[in-house]
């Protein structure tokens, strides 16, 4: 590996804990900054609010926040990642990984899906231009893309759960293959994984036309073309590998969103992955379980990047002169 | 050259996207793959092959399945099938021994109460019966500052000792006495008519203290994976957010004996409904959506259709502390502009039963004969026009939990009526739960909207606790001296139907003074499949589950 | 009229958001206005989408629903876009060096978050603390509508959605700076003794804004998708004020979707047009104003 190389990563990844640190204090602070916190919402309205005070005493709540954050990131490092309260008394770590499991399933398929379909889909499209099939293909990347999984979903549920009922409504299998549970080969791993492709798919193909069509129209490719080269010869050999670098971006992009994204995937079709953790532990309070979700989704965020810039990198050499590709 | 260097990128970006997802998933594969649960047999794909002697429905996710530390009405719902207590309710609503083996004899000044224990209640894993001692234990536990719970307190402080033992200054609880192995001495410090219906709730049940060590509330919870309960069903599973299955307590100590040989609980995901007309599930809840469907005598649901009353009731709370609601004119008002007749039955589809006072239906002491509130936007006008007019509410506000979810269209119904009838508006304001919760308590609203269900079936448990001046429940802040007096006499009466008959005349005058606008009380809707049988949604939260049959 | 298409998506968006801002005298109905012997009616010459479960009529939930899709996403866009993105990329791409490290670390850390959950921590936890103090203003200066307008909620939004949406265009600017800043032009004006503010407002931005114009047409049709699903969750624009996410949220739900699919249809026509609209423009305006498309 090139020197210069080297000293590039070693640069990024040190750069990884500071902003972890960042992430993680402010979404901490946040959390306590609340004007209610989990003993108080769990006590309900039977409780005396001594008691209620007792407990937020004895379980450190009322301490400094600087001091409990540093509790928190002491345990952490040792991979101690807190206890639930909305599983109350559970390990975080117990409470996370398999829903993180579930939702890692779907997602990665989708993320296979929608660039091994969407990337070829777009050069063909913009190959078509000129053609009644550009702006009919053009409109229809436009409307899938345009619909958010909160109007997809609904109707998805109606067409196939309801009127044709070959679907289940939601939920996620139980199967197991060699005592791993992997729900992905069922019924249930359907709607999600469509309702998350077709924008997905449209996207890409989006981009990817838009990409290619740009490098078709530059001169080395006119010159290729008048040289007398094959077409699918110019197109493979030049226009796939400009066109490919930006992709790998918003594949890094995709793949660090995902817990995102999946919320709205998973509260309308009670999935129980991360998504809806994330989301009812910000309900409930339950500050270790929402710290140790936003510490894996920004670590798995910034080693992508990571990962993505030693690619460009590796490939264009004139980027890492630059120090960072942006 | 190009072409080579086209491939080593394309593989390059290959392998590090393997290894990046492929290191995530060797170590999400390496923490066990999803199963948290205890190693229950796996029902495989689908829900829709039944297992023989098998009921399935939806249910909730329950925070916690340790008795002390339930203060949520899901988690309880499966606590009260896993675990038990010394008393219990049965479906009729009576009071009856469950690990006692009868109602406790209670000394002549009604402080001291005895229990015999049964000596064939063995824990789920047959290793040995229930002690009196494992009694002191448990209730110890929920008392314990240590454990951490915020429920112990609310339903065993009436026993002596608790207050030093919960301060701290003492080791134990002196009001919880062990006579002999069989016979446990409860002493109370004041003579109450409610204090055996507190033990039914799941502070009081009894838990294996081989298990659960020192285990509290937030912490150490792993034992509620595989408890060792002496419920009419064991847990068989718990899938954390996904399922709950439980199986039959073949040992089980009281008659009817569980006949069902499995239940599982689905906890998320799907329609119920839906899943119902597949059968997938073979109860389900209805709503508003569907209940025309099913009330519809030609269609196939409608004969599955099963209703029963709930000891709830919701109602729009006042501030009677302040202005402009400490006139009773202005409250009595707004609560005469509220058509209950139409909300209830037209509005809410019949799936509730308009309220005419406090105690719900099927309660003790409800009161057939106290009259329902009219609807007379006339005489609503004229008190409102005795309070000051409608410029004394302007700006008035009702507060509401729910933070981002709509107001509930009953109360923007009322809200409508209110503007229709008395020309005022009032702007509803919501709250995130917690917070609703401590600005009520603390008196910052002019008006809410809350909901309150029976901790146990009994008149106290309604006026007593949420309209005497002196509890801390009452958020209305209402006080009336003559109501106080029947409440404290009440509560000191050692004859039934005099405390009962006590109870409504606290009613009456609460309803006159209506510091609350009560609303409606809700009604159990549900279907049932033709071939299950027993199955009954209990008005409050009582184990049920063992009175049911499967016949195919 | 030589891109008829444009013209279309032109025309949806200044529909959509002309009926946002018009919203108080063009809405038949007020947004909560209900009417309840007229629940789930039909379309009819009064209600011309129909109404909802309260008697509310649709079409004017739709008008209201708009005009806080045109707050949100412009106040975002304006702030998070032109104030915080194109003031970042300018300093970091023209003053280079230390500035841009720092401000580039900072879009890094900023993007690394996973957004959603921040700005759902964030609007969960801050909104009663931001209601408090929008009282203490009251207070202090006697405007008592503060609260009750909802601006609370609306600045929480807009500003989580700024703070984290910023990134995008803050590289995009950068970029082109770099690029322009070793045009001839740019050096003799420098030479010329021309100060960096005059540089940068009078040389550089005017040929940013054909960027700028492309990234902000794109970007509204994310924040506006952004905003719906935000308060979809609960955590966005508060009730009882207006908002395409509330009438999804309550049309949601599968036996509401099989017995009253209208619910959902209604504001889920308008967010795709307007979305789609945005993105067609963005497309149109990136193949006119890019000199190396046809």
């Amino acid at each position: 590996m090139p020197a210069g190389l080297a000293t590039y990563i070693i640069r990024r990844l040190l750069l990884l804990p500071l902003i972890l640190f960042i992430v993680s204090f402010a979404t901490f602070a946040l959390g306590r900054y609340a004007p209610v916190d989990y003993v108080e919402i769990q006590a309900g309205p039977r409780a005396q609010p001594e008691t209620i005070e007792r407990i937020r005493e004895e379980r450190g709540l009322n301490d400094p926040v600087p001091v409990q954050y540093v509790r928190y990131m002491g345990n952490a490092l040792t991979g101690d990642f807190g206890i639930s309260t909305r599983y109350q008394g559970f390990p975080v770590a117990d409470v996370i990984l398999p829903r993180l499991w579930i939702t890692m399933q779907y997602n990665i398929v989708v993320l296979v899906l929608t660039f091994s379909i969407g990337l070829p889909l777009g050069t063909w499209a913009a190959l078509r231009r000129g053609t009644w099939q550009d702006p009919l293909s053009i409109g229809v990347f436009l409307l899938f893309a345009s619909v958010p999984v909160l109007i997809s979903i609904p109707l998805l549920q109606w067409l196939f759960s309801v009127q044709l009922g070959v679907l289940p409504s939601g939920g996620w299998s139980e199967a197991e293959y060699l005592g791993v549970e992997f729900g992905l080969f069922s019924k249930h791993a359907i709607l999600p994984i469509l309702a998350l492709t077709l924008p997905g798919v449209a996207g890409v193909a989006r981009y990817m036309r838009g990409q290619v069509m740009e490098v078709l129209d530059q001169d080395f490719v006119r010159t290729a073309n008048a040289k007398g080269l094959k077409a699918s010869t110019v197109v493979t050999r030049h226009v796939a590998r400009n066109a490919l670098l930006p992709i790998v971006t918003i594949l890094g992009f995709e793949l660090a969103a995902l817990i995102g994204g999946s919320i709205f995937i998973e509260t309308l079709l009670g999935i129980p992955g991360i998504g809806l953790l994330a989301f009812e532990s910000i309900k409930t309070r339950d500050y270790d379980t929402i710290m140790a979700i936003v510490l894996i989704g920004s670590t798995v965020f910034i080693l992508t990047m990571l990962v993505i810039d030693v690619v460009y990198g590796f490939i264009d050499p004139r980027i890492r002169v630059e120090g960072s590709m942006s | 050259m190009e072409t080579r260097r086209l491939v080593l990128t394309l593989t390059g970006i290959a392998v590090m996207m393997i290894v990046v997802i492929g290191g995530l998933g060797a170590i999400l594969l390496a923490s066990g793959g999803g199963d948290d649960s205890t190693a229950g047999d796996d029902d495989g794909d689908d829900l829709g092959a039944r297992v023989e002697g098998e009921l399935r429905l939806f249910g909730p996710d329950p925070i916690t399945l340790d008795p002390a530390c339930a203060s949520d009405a899901g988690s309880a719902e499966y606590i009260v099938e896993i675990f038990s207590g010394l008393v219990s309710f049965d479906l009729d609503l009576n009071l009856v021994p469950d690990v006692a083996e009868a109602l406790p004899d209670v000394s002549d000044d009604g402080t001291v109460y005895t229990f015999h224990l049964r000596s064939n209640v063995l824990f789920h894993d047959n290793s040995r019966p229930v002690t009196a001692d494992d009694f002191k234990f448990s209730l110890e536990r929920s008392l314990n500052p240590d454990t951490q719970s915020t429920v112990g307190e609310v339903y065993l402080d009436d026993l002596v000792g608790a207050a030093e033992f919960i301060a701290g200054n003492a080791d134990e609880v002196t009001g919880i006495r062990v006579i002999d192995p069989q016979t446990l001495e409860l002493t109370i410090t004041e003579p109450s008519a409610v204090f055996i219906d507190k033990l039914t709730y799941p502070t009081a049940y009894v838990v294996d203290q081989r298990e659960v060590g020192d285990a509290t509330c937030f912490e150490g919870s792993g034992w509620t994976l595989t408890p060792n309960g002496t419920g009419p069903f064991k847990l068989a599973e718990w899938d954390l957010g996904r399922k709950i299955v439980l199986t039959a307590n073949e040992r089980f100590h009281l008659e009817p004996a569980p006949a069902l040989e499995r239940v599982t609980f689905i906890l998320s995901g799907g329609s119920s409904f839906v899943m119902y007309e597949n059968d997938e599930v073979d109860v389900t809840g209805i709503g508003i959506n569907n209940i025309e469907t099913v009330r519809d005598p030609n269609g196939d649901l409608n004969a599955d259709l099963h209703e029963g009353p709930r000891l709830d009731i919701f109602y729009i709370g006042f501030n009677t502390q302040e202005a402009p609601f400490d006139d009773a004119n202005l409250r009595n008002a707004l609560s005469l502009s509220i058509n209950r007749d139409f909300l209830a039955r037209e509005f809410l589809l019949d799936l509730v039963t308009p309220a005419k006072g406090i105690l719900p239906p099927g309660i003790d002491g409800y009161n057939e004969a106290l009259p329902e509130i009219p609807f007379d936007p006339d005489a609503a006008r004229d008190l409102l026009e005795m309070a000051g007019g409608a410029g004394v509410i302007d700006g008035a506000t009702i507060l509401t939990s729910g933070q981002g979810a709509t107001p509930s269209d009953i109360l923007q119904a009322v809200l409508a009526m209110w503007e229709q009838e008395l020309g005022v508006t009032v702007t509803i304001e919501q709250e995130d739960f917690g917070l609703f919760l401590r600005d009520i308590d603390e008196g910052k609203f002019q008006m809410f909207s809350l909901g309150w269900i029976a901790d146990y079936p009994d008149p106290q448990n309604f006026l007593d606790i949420k309209l005497h001046s002196e509890s801390a429940n009452n958020e209305a802040g209402y006080s009336n001296p003559d109501v106080d007096s029947l409440l404290d006499q009440a509560d000191r009466e050692a004859d039934e139907a005099t405390r009962l008959d006590l109870y409504q005349q606290a009613e009456v005058i609460v309803v006159e003074d209506m510091p609350w606008a009560p609303l409606y009380h809700g009604k159990a809707s549900y279907l049932v499949k033709p071939y299950v049988e027993g199955f009954v949604i209990p008005p409050f939260v009582i184990p049920n589950l063992r009175y049911v049959t499967i016949t195919r | 009229m030589r891109r008829p298409v444009a013209v279309v998506a032109i025309i949806i968006i200044v529909v959509i958001y002309g009926a946002g801002i018009v919203a108080p005298w063009l809405a038949p109905y007020g947004f909560n206005e209900a009417d309840f012997q007229n629940r789930y009616a039909s379309p009819s010459l009064e209600h011309p989408l129909g109404t909802d479960n309260l008697g509310r009529d649709l079409l004017s939930r739709s008008i209201w629903s708009a005009q806080t899709t045109v707050i949100v996403s412009l106040a975002a866009i304006l702030t998070g876009g032109l104030v915080l993105g194109v003031s970042a990329g300018l300093a970091a791409g023209y003053a280079g060096g230390r500035t841009d490290s720092v401000i580039m670390r900072a879009a890094d850390t900023f993007a690394s978050v996973p957004t959603i959950l921040l700005v759902l921590i964030i609007t969960a936890t801050l909104l009663p603390r931001v209601i408090d103090l929008a009282r203490d203003v009251e207070d202090l200066t006697g405007a008592d509508w503060i609260v009750s307008s909802g601006a609370p909620s609306y600045f929480l939004v807009f500003g989580a959605l700024a703070i984290f949406g910023w990134t995008g265009i803050a590289r995009v600017v950068r970029s082109q700076v770099l690029s322009l800043r070793q045009e001839p032009y740019i050096t003799a004006a420098r030479a010329s003794g021309a100060g960096t503010t005059r540089i940068l407002f009078v040389h550089l931005m005017p040929n940013l804004t054909n960027l700028l114009l492309v990234a902000f047409t794109l970007s509204m049709g994310a924040l506006a998708t952004a905003e719906v699903g935000l308060t979809f969750l609960g955590i966005g624009v508060q009730p009882p004020h207006p908002s395409f996410g509330l009438m999804i949220s309550e049309g949601v739900g599968l036996s509401n979707v099989r017995e009253h699919p209208i619910l959902i249809i209604v504001p889920g026509t308008f967010i795709v047009l307007l979305v789609m609209s945005f993105n067609l423009l963005g497309d149109q305006l990136t193949d006119v104003l890019s000199p190396r498309h046809r």
